[in-house]
């Protein structure tokens, strides 16, 4: 790996202290600034075009008023309230404006920027009040979150290492390397309880600990100061299995390959606050001692790309990433690569394959991968948000860490929260706090005043959870008891128009077009289950199907070689467990109760609502509809083919599904 | 074709065969797919068998074999634009157009692509053209979308700063294509051995 | 050294053997489809797989035999009722994949296992189970990695680069003679003197006997071996090209043997004594 030698600019802690000390200085004059979110949701609305015109604004007012106030412009990475996007942020005062649009730009800037007066029409309403508020703070979606990880996205521009530096960041890299020892990092981490955020859920301190006891580099001092051996039985060869990598070599690997549809948490992090996954990698690698490490992006996140790619230049010239870091003699550097476009790298002996230049195809583990991985070296791989919580681990301590959480689960986590929801978007709440909070109280409930049907965790690999456990505590081993799982974090939202056989079927669909297609279970038994879905769904299900699912999900689940086809059962397990209903209405009777597939209900026209306008009439592709003008039409419900069209072109609601 | 070009890339990755797929997506990038003969000249220049080349190419979602149409057209697939209907807007593209999802028309004028969730759940359903979103999709709407893109070479993607999906994806789920598209339609080669 | 006890049989193995080496050694068979002692295993299939006992009162895990490596004393049992209902389970998503396998219909005869109640819903190269042992074996034995694995999931298949005919098989019939369940086919096309590795459509001419002009062997393949076997005799080049029946009626020949064409009636000097 070349990077050309660059000149550090911090060779110390004290420096780093000083740098900072500096950067404050700065900030103690009358600053006004203006936080532009654009991460992905608002960027997709134009907040980039905002962030623009507000730096227009401010440069043309900073030229005119001389050097007494400093007014700055920044764009910034997701608040999480991606619903009400774009989302902008005025300072001081962290005054918070929502929908914000190109013309409300001037105003915003005259009246909040420069004249310090709230223009009450952007601020958030609270709809149980309905009084406006200003501040995050007061906003239930904000309020009830624990924002430990987060804490810094929407504050700070991700592209400044300033920024990261001046809120304390690199703080806790400097005191690892400074006054702590490898084994004593990974003490603290074990301590803090700190389990892995991916979907796994494994202790992390318990992996760096198998990964730094599993290989050895020439270096290593062990205890009495002689240098280590390596173990027995393995070979004193100069250089591994793949020709190129010195023996013994240990590797960090971070694992942003965020598959799971209607989950974007990692993608907010590696965009909004790259800085913090960085440090996190550092301070890991010095614990286990390796002196490479990689961050693997799914491919379909450019923007993350680009801004991980901007903190490693800006790290590597401030001196954190690199050779003698802070002066402690520990060295370390990280590549990026993307994805190539697969779910299945997601599971990490298929990402360390794809690191490898070859198809995401899993192995067998029981080599484990902190013993023998990325090139048969022995590698930690961990989950972007498990790297994000080091720092902050390391800064507040384990006892304080350990303080939020469970018994089981310490901490917090990061929820993209999505679906049928009044507020969609990314929360981050401490472990144990129940799913009716989440979504009564962050989420605002389910949206239209519908009627809550479950929630989706752990995305394809996860479960639904029926309204009867909504006041279950929220933790790695509760979901499980479900019979779901924590998974990445994705948590989806269904009410009463959501058919759970649909739902169940669409993940089918989406882990047979992911599956590898190298083991017999996952890649034969997927299609065979999803053969059976679509049967049921097109009404053609039998009795004795429920059978066959519940003997296929056995056969996945205990003979396919990695966790996509050992999990790839329980969305149906799950939906029959707690949903057998739905299932044999549509087998018995050929209905679909929630009214989704296709075939499965009837289309009526409402005789009340219906003008007799003719659009019906005139769409309908089987000439099914009769009416005259002006009075109600009605569907000739052996002709309807139950196409939708009519339901999609009634401009007046007046088509009904039964 | 370049020999020149895959020299360079490779170079840029000190012939590590490891990065091949970096490799790859640095030369796909330069021509919009990746053209067998220079796919040739890797594995040869590698020294890796060109089986393993080809099978990286057929792995991943985001290779071409085959050139791509003018514009870059992409649905999300992911769990909530599903749910609100975005496999009905498939259906009405690829019906209309006469492709399947991760086709591209026979004019050439665009590649329809079926993701699995660009993260902006919010905006469901989304259809991006080009890097630019489009939120809140609807089946007449999306054709009215595709009615109107301008026959002429588009301007490769966005101006990079939007955080667009440009010529990536992966072939989505639950999309309702007429049988399930083999390798070869998606990749765009001839029908298997 | 690690000790398995295998369906009641103790024996001792190397460390890092596997639990199918532990049961041959122990003469209990399990059924292998895409294992081979020669080259690095896929465990693919599952067709192997069997149940180790867990230890006090944990639930057994089930773990393919063929490249599990022993590193302790364990416990294993190839007749559990979950190793049997794995195993079974998954020769039944092979017979639906491959109906018309006779060799893969012997195997599931030989497990007890007696038709599948699964329809057919994928596609599959004649009957091709995706073993890998013919991608190995051009890989790792021959060398010339003409096919590989094309395609993810269910589009997965063997195939040579772009579908085309490969441009480094050498037609040695290696894929074929490994092909557990007889997908792979060696066609010879007498009429235009070619051999033909059927389904991946490439062709190589055949040498033909200069005596009787019968077809042999691959052009390439007996390239291959007089550059591979450095043997510089003359003799052997010159008998490489005679069929294996006229190189013995040469040989028998040049050991002044019998003069009828087709008889072999050695001489009393040296024939055997009982």
């Amino acid at each position: 790996m070349v990077t050309a030698a660059v000149e550090k600019i911090i060779h110390t802690p004290k420096e780093l202290d000083a740098y900072r000390d500096k950067l404050s200085e700065k900030g103690k004059q009358d600053t006004r600034v203006v936080r532009v979110c654009i991460g992905t949701g608002c960027a997709a609305k134009g907040s980039r075009r905002l962030y623009e015109l507000f730096c227009e604004a401010a440069e043309q007012a900073g030229s005119s008023n001389g050097s007494k106030v400093v007014i700055e412009s920044k764009h910034v990475g997701c608040h999480g309230l991606c619903e009400l996007g774009p989302i902008v942020v005025i300072e001081p005062g962290e005054i918070l404006y929502h929908s914000v649009e190109e013309p409300d730009v001037a105003e915003i800037f005259r009246e909040t920027v420069l004249g310090g007066r709230v223009v009450e029409r952007f601020l958030y309403e609270d709809p149980k009040t309905g009084n406006k508020v200003k501040t995050p703070a007061e906003i239930p979606f904000y309020n009830v979150q624990k924002r430990i990880v987060l804490q810094q996205n929407g504050k700070i521009d991700p592209t400044s290492i300033d920024d990261y530096i001046a809120v304390g960041g690199y703080s806790a890299l400097a005191k690892a390397l400074g006054s702590m020892e490898p084994q004593g990092v990974i003490d603290q981490v074990e301590k803090a309880g700190l389990r892995g955020r991916g979907g796994g859920g494994f202790p992390t301190a318990r992996k760096w600990r198998s990964c730094r006891d599993g290989g050895w580099s020439s270096g290593d001092r062990s205890p009495n100061g002689r240098e280590a051996e390596a173990p027995e039985g393995r070979t004193a060869s100069r250089r591994g299995p793949d020709g190129r990598t010195p023996a013994g070599m240990r590797y960090v690997i971070c694992n942003g390959d965020e598959g799971d549809p209607g989950a974007f948490m990692d993608r907010s992090l590696m965009e909004g606050n790259p800085h913090s996954v960085l440090e996190g990698m550092v301070i890991g690698a010095y614990a286990i001692g390796a002196s490479q490490g990689y961050i693997y992006v799914r491919n379909e996140y450019p923007l993350a790309v680009e801004h991980l790619k901007q903190a490693m230049d800006q790290a590597r010239k401030l001196g954190f990433l690199g050779e003698d870091i802070l002066g402690s003699g520990f060295s370390f550097d990280i590549r990026i690569n993307r994805g190539g476009g697969a779910f299945v790298c997601g599971e990490s002996t298929a990402l360390m394959a794809s690191l490898e230049g070859r198809p995401g195809e899993p192995r067998a583990k029981y080599i484990h991968t902190v013993e023998s991985g990325l090139n048969g070296q022995p590698t930690v791989l961990n989950n972007v948000e498990t790297w994000a919580n080091i720092p902050a681990i390391i800064g507040m301590g384990a006892s304080e860490f350990a303080a939020i959480g469970t018994e089981s689960s310490k901490g917090t986590k990061v929820f993209s929260l999505v679906g049928k929801i009044t507020n969609t978007g990314l929360v981050e709440v401490p472990m144990g706090i129940t799913l009716r909070r989440i979504i009564e109280e962050i989420g605002g409930g389910v949206k239209d005043g519908k009627a809550f049907k479950a929630v989706q965790t752990g995305g394809p690999s996860g479960g639904c959870i029926p309204a009867k456990y909504l006041d279950a505590a929220v933790d790695f081993d509760e979901l499980i008891r479900l019979g779901s799982m924590m998974g990445s974090g994705g948590m989806i939202v269904m009410d009463e128009d959501t058919c759970m056989v649909n739902l169940a079927k669409y993940f089918l669909a989406f882990l047979k077009s992911e599956s590898c297609g190298k083991c017999t279970p996952c890649r034969e038994g997927i299609a065979q289950m999803l053969h059976i879905l679509e049967r049921i769904s097109k009404g053609e299900g039998e009795l004795e199907d429920l059978d066959r699912l519940e003997t296929l999900a056995e056969l996945l689940t205990e003979g396919s070689l990695c966790a996509l086809g050992k999990t790839a059962a329980n969305p149906i397990l799950s939906t029959v467990k707690y949903f057998r209903e739905e299932y044999e209405e549509h087998i018995k009777n050929q209905r679909c109760p929630a009214k989704e597939c296709k075939g499965l209900f009837l289309y009526q026209i409402d005789p009340e609502t219906c003008t007799g306008c003719g659009i019906c009439r005139k769409n309908c592709p089987a000439e099914a509809i009769t009416g005259e003008r002006k009075k109600a039409h009605v569907i000739d419900q052996a002709i309807c083919t139950k196409c939708n069209t009519c339901f999609e072109k009634c401009p007046f609601g007046a088509i009904n599904k039964v | 074709m370049d020999k020149e070009l895959v020299t360079q890339i490779i170079d840029r990755y000190e012939q590590d065969p490891g990065m091949l797929i970096p490799m790859m997506q640095d030369l796909q990038a330069e021509h919009g797919y990746l053209p067998a003969e220079q796919l040739r000249e890797m594995a040869a220049e590698l020294d890796i068998p060109l089986t393993r080349v080809y099978g990286v190419a057929m792995f991943y979602s985001s290779f071409r074999l085959a050139p791509r149409g003018a514009h870059e057209v992409t649905l999300c697939m992911g769990t909530v634009c599903y749910l609100k209907g975005a496999p009905r807007i498939s259906e009405a593209i690829c019906e209309e157009y006469g492709i399947e999802p991760g086709g591209t028309t026979a004019d050439r004028l665009f590649t329809l692509q079926a993701v699995n969730c660009v993260g902006a759940c919010a905006l469901a359903p989304v259809m991006i053209v080009n890097g630019k979103y489009y939120d809140g999709v609807t089946p007449d709407s999306a054709l009215d979308i595709l009615k109107a893109l301008p026959r002429e070479e588009a301007k490769a993607g966005s101006d990079g700063r939007t955080p667009g999906v440009r010529a990536t994806g992966r072939p989505a789920a639950g999309a309702p294509a007429a049988g399930a598209p083999s390798a070869g339609a998606v990749k765009g080669e001839g029908e298997g051995s | 050294m690690p000790t398995v006890t295998i369906e009641g049989k103790a024996v001792a193995v190397a460390q890092e053997s596997t639990i199918l080496e532990a049961a041959q050694k122990a003469h209990v068979w399990i059924p292998t489809l895409c294992y081979h002692p020669t080259f690095s295993t896929l465990a693919a299939c599952r067709i192997c797989m069997v149940e180790i006992e867990g230890s006090a009162g944990r639930p057994g895990r089930l773990v393919t035999a063929c490249n599990y490596p022993v590193r302790r004393d364990i416990t294993v049992s190839v007749s559990s009722e979950r190793a049997v209902r794995v195993r079974n389970g998954v020769m039944q998503l092979l017979l639906a994949r491959a109906p018309e396998s006779k060799e893969l219909q012997e195997l599931a005869a030989r497990m007890g296992v007696r038709g599948t109640p699964y329809p057919k819903v994928t596609e599959s190269q004649r009957n091709c189970i995706l073993c890998g042992l013919c991608v190995s074996v051009c890989e790792e034995v021959i060398g010339v990695s003409a096919i590989g694995f094309a395609g993810r999931g269910v589009e997965r298949a063997v195939a040579a680069p772009f579908r085309q005919a490969s441009e480094t098989c050498i037609a040695c019939g290696a894929c074929a003679a490994i092909c557990p369940v007889g997908t792979i086919q060696v066609r010879i096309h007498t009429d235009t003197g070619e051999a033909e590795i059927s389904p991946f459509k490439s062709r190589s001419k055949l040498l033909i006997c200069e005596e009787c002009g019968v077809h042999m062997v691959s052009v390439p393949v007996a390239q291959a071996m007089s550059d591979r076997v450095k043997i510089d005799w003359e003799e052997f080049r010159r008998l490489a090209r005679l069929c294996p029946e006229c190189r013995r009626k040469q040989a028998v020949k040049a050991l002044g043997i019998g003069a009828a064409e087709g008889s072999v009636t050695p001489p009393e000097e040296i024939q055997v004594k009982n």
